[in-house]
C-alpha cells in the first residue's frame, strides 16, 4: 500500500510540479524554492488555463457527479472545490501527509496525488460517505471513543486508512494497524489513540 | 497550598470531545474549507536569495495573465507587520529581503493554479548583499549586518538582549563545589509542522473587514490587524471555529492574513490565501536553534552549587519571540547566571513552538546533569531527585509542587531500580538503556472573559473567545461551565472563536486557556446562578443563599424536596445572561506544572537505529479537568519530542542559503512507525489557585522528552550525544561495534 502511494505521488509530482523527472529525489529540487527556471521560460501563453477543461463523471460516495476539470486538477482539489466535500483535507499537496486519503476502488490513496481525469469510472469513498445515514461507521465511533482527533486535521485520512485496512483485513494486529496507517501523519502525535481506535473498531465488527 | 481533589460531577472524568462528531464525519469546517461567493485564490512568491536589495519588481506579465485580479509587493503594499518583528520594522514585503523565503509578492486569481502560474511571471531583480547563516559568525565584528544595529537582536522590553538572569553568587557557588564541569550542547531549528497549512480568507463589506483566520487567538489577531491597517476594532472581525494545529506558530495575525486583506481590498473580492507546505516550512517560523555552554558546580553527592549558562540562539532574519532558554527551571539552583544572545542570521525565522524556550534547553541541561551524575558515580534518579526545584529561583514557593511524586511514581512504573545499569553495559549489538529528565511549564493566571446565556428551556449557551487548536479547549470550557452551573454537559451549547460574537480570550498559546478563561467561565456561571436563585427564592419563599442548582433543578439545600425546574425559573425571565471578566493574579507565589519522564530504549549498534521500548510520562498538572484529551496531549507532546530527538532539523544549504528539506518527508517528522505506546500518569492534587484545581497540560509534555530519550541512549551506549538530532549515522560512528 505504501509503495503504491509513493509511486503515484512521484508520477504526479513529475509532471504537475514541473520539476523534471531526472532531478526527482534530490533535496534541493524538492524545496520548490531553488527553482532556477528563468522567467523568460514562461509567458502568459505558455502557462495558465490554456489547457481547457474536460468533462468527466465522478462516482463519489455512491453518487454520480458530472464535472468539468482541468487536466492538472487533482482529485483532492475537485472533491473540495467543486463537490464541496471538504472533509478530505490537503495537508502537504505532495503525497507525504495523508490528510487527503480517500478510498478508491477499495484501497486507500492520496487524493492529492491522483488527477481527477484519471478517476473516470472509479468508485471513490470519502469521509462524508462513511456513515450509513445517522449511523456512524465503527471506525468513526471508535475515533470518538478513543479521542482520535486532537486538532482533527489528519483525522479524515486516518479514518479512511483505518477503514481501508479493515476492508482487507478484519482482524489486524497492532503492528499491522501501525503499518496500515503509517502513510498518515499526525503532528499532534496522537498515534496511540488512532491505532487504539482502529483496533477497537476491528474488535467491535467481529 | 494543595488539597485533596474535591468531589466533582463533570470535572475529572474521561469525556469525549463535544465536537468529536463533527471531527470524525468531515463536517468540521476549518478555515480552508470555507468558500465564499466570488472568492479568489492567492499564492505567495518568495525571495530566492538570502540578502539583497530589490532593484526592480516587474509584475506586468503576471497581471496580464487571464484570471489574475491583484498582485501586491513592497512597491504597492507596504503594510507594517508589528508582531512579525521586534527589533527593526518588518513589513509584509521587505526590501531588502533578508532570507531565502522572505515574501516578495502575492497574487490573487480566479483559480489557485492561475495564481501559481502568475508567480512564475513575476520578475525580480536583486542586488545581492553579503549574508551570514551561522549565529556565531553573525556575532563577529566584520559580519554582514542584517539590521542597522548589527546582529545581536536588541528589541524593547521582552525582546531586549542579551537575555540575562542572575541570583545568588555564582563565583561563590563554584568555589563551594567539589567539582566544576563545563560543556556545550547544540540544538537545531525544528518546524512546528502542523497539518493544516496556513490559510486566511479576507472579505471587505462596506468598510468592515472579516478575516477567517487559522489562528490560535482571534482577539489578538483582531488587535494586530486593526493596528497595522489603522482600523477601529469595531471594523474588524476575526473568526476561527476549527483549527488544524499550530503549536505556537499561528498565534496573533501573520503576514499571510495581511496579504489576504490587501489582495481582497485591491481586487474588491474575497480572497483565500493558502500557503504551500514549503511556504509553511520557510515562510513562518520554527523552534530557535541554540548553542548552550554550561558551567555547573556540584558537591560530591551531586548537589548543584552553581550554574552558569552562556548561549547563542539563532532567531533568523527577524525577532518574533524571546530566544530564551529555560531548561534550568526545574532544578534547585542556589547560585545562577544566564547570559543568552539572540542573534539575527539570514535564515528562516525562529519563534514559538510548543513550550518555546524549553525542550532544546532541557536537552542541554538535563543531558549534562545526567553526564555529571555518571562522572560523580551518582544514580541519575537520585541526581534528579536531589536537585529538583522546590522554590522558584530558590526563593518563592509554588502554588503546588509534586515533582517529587512524579519522579517516584514514574520511576516505579518503569522499574528504574531494577533496570538501570552502568552506561553501555547491557546487551551486545542491541543495547538496552534507560533514561529520565524533568520538565514542566509555568502556570500563570490572567485576563479572561465569558458569557453564559441561560435559555428558557434550562439549557445554557456558553460564549468564549477561545479557539480549539486540538487541546480540547472547547470541551474543557463546556465542562467547567457544566460543573459551575450545576447542569449536565449535554445541556451546554458552546460558541467560540468569533470576535463579533464571543468575548475576549488571550489566545490559545502558552498553556493559558484554562487558567485565563476557565475562571471567567466559573464567574459567569456564578453570576447567572445568582440571578436564578434571586428569581427562584421569591417563588419558593426562601432566601437566595439557601438555594442550590443541580441536574436542572433549583432546590432548597436543607429541604431538597422544595424545588423548581430550572427551565421554569428562566422562562419567566425570558432569558438570563451571566457574564464575567476575571483577572486573577499571584502574589508571593509562582505556578508551575511539573513532569518527570522515563524511557527505555534499544539501540542497534550496527544500524544506529533506536527503538523506544517503553515510555512513561508522569505529570503534576493539578486537577485534570478532562482526562481523555489531557492524556492525548501528553502523548502528543512526547511524540513531537521524539521527532526532535531523532530526526527533525531544517537544513540550510551553505552555498545557496536555501532550506533544502522544507517538507514532511525530508524534515522527517515521526510517523505511526516511530511512535511507541506512551504511558501517562497524572499525579493529581487540587491546586487552590487553578480553576477547579487545574494547572496546565499543553506545553509540559514536550519539555523533558528530548532529554529523556538522549539520556536513555547514553545509558545504552555509554556515549553522550551533545548535538541534535541524534541520527543513526551519529550513533554508528560513536558506538563502532
Amino acid at each position: 500500500m505504501e509503495e503504491e502511494k509513493k509511486g503515484t505521488q512521484l508520477s504526479r509530482r513529475s509532471f504537475l510540479k514541473g520539476l523534471g523527472g531526472g532531478a526527482i529525489g534530490t533535496a534541493v529540487i524538492s524545496t520548490g524554492l531553488a527553482k532556477t527556471d528563468s522567467v523568460d521560460a514562461y509567458s502568459a501563453e505558455s502557462v495558465g488555463a490554456s489547457g481547457g477543461k474536460t468533462p468527466i463523471t465522478l462516482k463519489v460516495n455512491g453518487k454520480t457527479y458530472r464535472v468539468e476539470v482541468e487536466h492538472r486538477s487533482t482529485l483532492a482539489e475537485v472533491l473540495r472545490d467543486q463537490l464541496e466535500l471538504t472533509g478530505t483535507k490537503i495537508g502537504c499537496d505532495r503525497g507525504e501527509c495523508g490528510a487527503c486519503t480517500v478510498i478508491i476502488n477499495g484501497r486507500n490513496m492520496y487524493s492529492c496525488s491522483q488527477l481527477a481525469v484519471w478517476m473516470q469510472g472509479k468508485d471513490i469513498l470519502t469521509i462524508e460517505g462513511l456513515a450509513k445515514g445517522e449511523k456512524l461507521d465503527p471506525v468513526q465511533d471508535a475515533f470518538i471513543e478513543h479521542d482520535g482527533p486532537q486538532c482533527g486535521f489528519c483525522t479524515s485520512g486516518q479514518i479512511m486508512s483505518g477503514k481501508a485496512l479493515l476492508l482487507k483485513n478484519s482482524k489486524p494486529t497492532e503492528a499491522q494497524v501501525r503499518r496500515g496507517l503509517s502513510g498518515n501523519l499526525c503532528r499532534c502525535g496522537n498515534y496511540n489513540r488512532e491505532v487504539a481506535a482502529v483496533l477497537a473498531a476491528a474488535a467491535k465488527s467481529r | 497550598m494543595a488539597q485533596a481533589p474535591k468531589e466533582f460531577s463533570v470535572v475529572g472524568k474521561r469525556i469525549t470531545r463535544i465536537d468529536a462528531y463533527e471531527r470524525v464525519t468531515g463536517q468540521a469546517r476549518y478555515t480552508g474549507d470555507i468558500q465564499l461567493p466570488g472568492m479568489l485564490y492567492a499564492r505567495v512568491s518568495r525571495s530566492t536569495v538570502p540578502h539583497a536589495k530589490i532593484i526592480s519588481i516587474d509584475v506586468s506579465k503576471a497581471e496580464k495573465l487571464p484570471g489574475v485580479k491583484a498582485v501586491i509587493h513592497h512597491g504597492n503594499a507596504q503594510i507594517p507587520w508589528s508582531s512579525g518583528g521586534h527589533t527593526h520594522q518588518r513589513f509584509i514585503f521587505n526590501n531588502p529581503v533578508r532570507y531565502v523565503g522572505d515574501p516578495v509578492a502575492a497574487v490573487a486569481a480566479t483559480d489557485r493554479h492561475i495564481a501559481e502560474d502568475a508567480l512564475k511571471l513575476i520578475e525580480v531583480k536583486y542586488e545581492k548583499l553579503p549574508h551570514v547563516l551561522d549565529a556565531n559568525e553573525a556575532l563577529k565584528p566584520d559580519a554582514p549586518k542584517i539590521t542597522p544595529d548589527g546582529n545581536l537582536s536588541v528589541g524593547k522590553g521582552n525582546f531586549s538582549a542579551p537575555i540575562q538572569e542572575t541570583w545568588g553568587d555564582v563565583e561563590k557557588g563554584f568555589k563551594e563545589a567539589d567539582r566544576v564541569f563545563e560543556d556545550t550542547y547544540i540544538t537545531k531549528h525544528v518546524n512546528n509542522a502542523q497539518l493544516e497549512r496556513r490559510v486566511s480568507i479576507a472579505k471587505w463589506d462596506a468598510g468592515k473587514l472579516t478575516v477567517y483566520a487559522s489562528t490560535q487567538g482571534v482577539s489578538n489577531a483582531r488587535t494586530d490587524i486593526a493596528k497595522d491597517f489603522n482600523l477601529p476594532l469595531s471594523k474588524v472581525r476575526v473568526v476561527c471555529k476549527y483549527m488544524g494545529g499550530g503549536f505556537g506558530n499561528k498565534n496573533q495575525a501573520q503576514d499571510y492574513d495581511y496579504m489576504a486583506v490587501m489582495l481582497a481590498k485591491v481586487a474588491a473580492q474575497p480572497v483565500k490565501l493558502e500557503f504551500t507546505r514549503e511556504d509553511d516550512y520557510v515562510g513562518m517560523h520554527g523552534r530557535w536553534s541554540s548553542e548552550q555552554h554550561y558551567k555547573i558546580g556540584v558537591k560530591k553527592d551531586g548537589t548543584i552549587t552553581a550554574v552558569s549558562l552562556e548561549a547563542v540562539t539563532n532567531m533568523g532574519a527577524y525577532r518574533k519571540q524571546s530566544g530564551n532558554l529555560s531548561g534550568t527551571d526545574f532544578y534547585q539552583i542556589p547560585n545562577f547566571r544566564k547570559h543568552i544572545k539572540p542573534v539575527h542570521t539570514n535564515t528562516v525565522v525562529a519563534a514559538n513552538y510548543r513550550a518555546p524556550a524549553y525542550p532544546q534547553s532541557v536537552f542541554g541541561f538535563a543531558s549534562f546533569l545526567d553526564q555529571i551524575a555518571h562522572e560523580m558515580g551518582v544514580n541519575p534518579v537520585d541526581m534528579f531527585m536531589r536537585n529538583r526545584i522546590q522554590k522558584y529561583k530558590s526563593k518563592t514557593p509554588f502554588t503546588s509542587n509534586y515533582l517529587d511524586e512524579c519522579i517516584t511514581e514514574g520511576s516505579k512504573r518503569i522499574g528504574w531500580s531494577e533496570k538501570w545499569h552502568k552506561p553501555g553495559t547491557r546487551g551486545g549489538a542491541k543495547k538496552h538503556g534507560i533514561g529520565m529528565a524533568l520538565g514542566g511549564y509555568p502556570f500563570r493566571p490572567g485576563l479572561g472573559a465569558a458569557t453564559i446565556r441561560m435559555n428558557p428551556d434550562g439549557t445554557a449557551h456558553v460564549l468564549v473567545g477561545v479557539t480549539d487548536i486540538g487541546t480540547g479547549a472547547k470541551s474543557t470550557m463546556a465542562i467547567i461551565a457544566a460543573e459551575a452551573l450545576g447542569i449536565p454537559l449535554s445541556q451546554i451549547q458552546l460558541t467560540n472563536g468569533d470576535t463579533d460574537v464571543t468575548p475576549y480570550s488571550v489566545g490559545e498559546s502558552g498553556s493559558r486557556t484554562t487558567p485565563f478563561t476557565g475562571p471567567a467561565v466559573i464567574a459567569a456561571a456564578e453570576d447567572v446562578r445568582r440571578q436564578i436563585f434571586n428569581l427562584a427564592a421569591a417563588q419558593l419563599k426562601v432566601k437566595p443563599e439557601e438555594l442550590d442548582l443541580r441536574d436542572g433543578e433549583v432546590f432548597v439545600r436543607a429541604t431538597p424536596a422544595q424545588k423548581l425546574p430550572l427551565a421554569r425559573v428562566v422562562a419567566r425571565a425570558g432569558e438570563l445572561i451571566g457574564r464575567a471578566t476575571t483577572n486573577p493574579s499571584f502574589k508571593d507565589v509562582e505556578g508551575k506544572s511539573f513532569a518527570a519522564h522515563f524511557a527505555e530504549v534499544e539501540v542497534d549498534a550496527w544500524t544506529g537505529h533506536v527503538t523506544i521500548t517503553r515510555y512513561v510520562a508522569a505529570h503534576d498538572s493539578g486537577t485534570i479537568i478532562n482526562r481523555l484529551p489531557a492524556e492525548s496531549q501528553i502523548k502528543g507532546g512526547v511524540t513531537q519530542g521524539i521527532g526532535m530527538a531523532f530526526s527533525e532539523e531544517l537544513i540550510i544549504d551553505r552555498l545557496t542559503a536555501t532550506p533544502i528539506n522544507p517538507n514532511y518527508r525530508d524534515a522527517k517528522v515521526p510517523t505511526h512507525l516511530e511512535s511507541p505506546e506512551i504511558e501517562v500518569i497524572f499525579i493529581e492534587h487540587y491546586d487552590t489557585f487553578g480553576p477547579f484545581g487545574g494547572k496546565v497540560v499543553g506545553e509540559p509534555p514536550i519539555t523533558p522528552a528530548v532529554a529523556t530519550i538522549a539520556n536513555a541512549i547514553f545509558n545504552a551506549t555509554g556515549k553522550r550525544f551533545k548535538e541534535l538530532p541524534i541520527t543513526p549515522d551519529k550513533i554508528v560512528r560513536a558506538v563502532r561495534v
